[in-house]
């Protein structure tokens, strides 16, 4: 069960290269949003298939779920920048 | 960037969202001693849930649940019960944070007192550190001059 976890965790690795593809060579800033936060999500997968894979599930949902606040913060503070930028004149 | 958004979707996420980010923080502090985090991430996480709120709500809206003021005063509340539960060991006859003195005043065995002793340090770098990272964040928001009115907060953008 434990390469079950494993390799699925190397997928999900290889959707994190495609994204951070987008992330640096993106055209705009709104892509690379989208392309960080994408990051952000499937790394938060990633922690959890680690923790199946240490048995130690209890501690990385901890984590996770703080990963999962930080990102959520961090796009929309990336978000409201733009949004300020775009009023000006 | 202080301005409150207009944005309904946003606003009503961070609303229902910020309780459950409070209370994981508090999660986070009273388990640091079996669990990974301590008082200094559940203090990060409880000041992002209020620069959470001063991002979707406004300067002005976040000014009325934490000020400056409150911030400033957290913070050395926040440092007040680190030294002073370190200094109360100190002045019981034992080593600054040698939290086993702690078991005469608190009437429990030596293990017991520790394991009080490390809680009241967590709790009290808990607070410090979300006055602070809201203090920071408010510092940087409003450019270092926080306005009166909030009039002019349009125009500091370049």
């Amino acid at each position: 069960m434990n390469s079950f976890f494993l390799f699925q965790g190397m997928g999900l690795f290889a959707l994190v290269l495609l994204c951070l593809y987008r992330g640096a060579f993106g055209p705009g800033v709104l892509n690379r949003i989208a392309g960080i936060c994408a990051i952000g999500t499937k790394t938060l997968v990633v922690l959890l298939l680690m923790g199946f894979i240490y048995d130690r599930v209890e501690m990385f949902v901890d984590i996770s779920m703080v990963y999962a606040f930080l990102n959520f913060i961090g796009t929309i503070t990336a978000a409201k920048y733009l949004e300020r930028k775009g009023e000006l004149p | 960037m202080t301005r409150a958004t207009d944005d309904i979707i946003i606003r009503t996420v961070a609303r229902i969202l910020i309780p459950f980010i409070q209370l994981y923080a508090l999660y986070v502090i009273m388990h640091g001693h079996h669990s990974p985090g301590g008082g200094f991430q559940g203090g990060v996480i409880l000041g992002a849930s209020f620069i959470l709120y001063l991002l979707t709500h406004g300067l002005e809206e976040a000014k009325t649940r934490m000020s400056e003021v409150k911030a400033t005063l957290f913070s050395s509340i926040g440092l007040l019960i680190f030294s002073g539960i370190g200094l109360l060991c100190l002045i019981l006859g034992s080593n600054y944070l040698d939290y086993g003195e702690l078991s005469t005043i608190l009437k429990v065995i030596p293990a017991q007192a520790r394991s009080l002793g490390i809680l009241g340090v967590e709790i009290g770098v808990g607070i410090g550190v979300m006055a602070v990272m809201f203090s920071i964040f408010f510092d940087i928001s409003t450019g270092g001059s926080i306005p009166n009115d909030g009039e002019n907060l349009g125009e500091r953008d370049e």
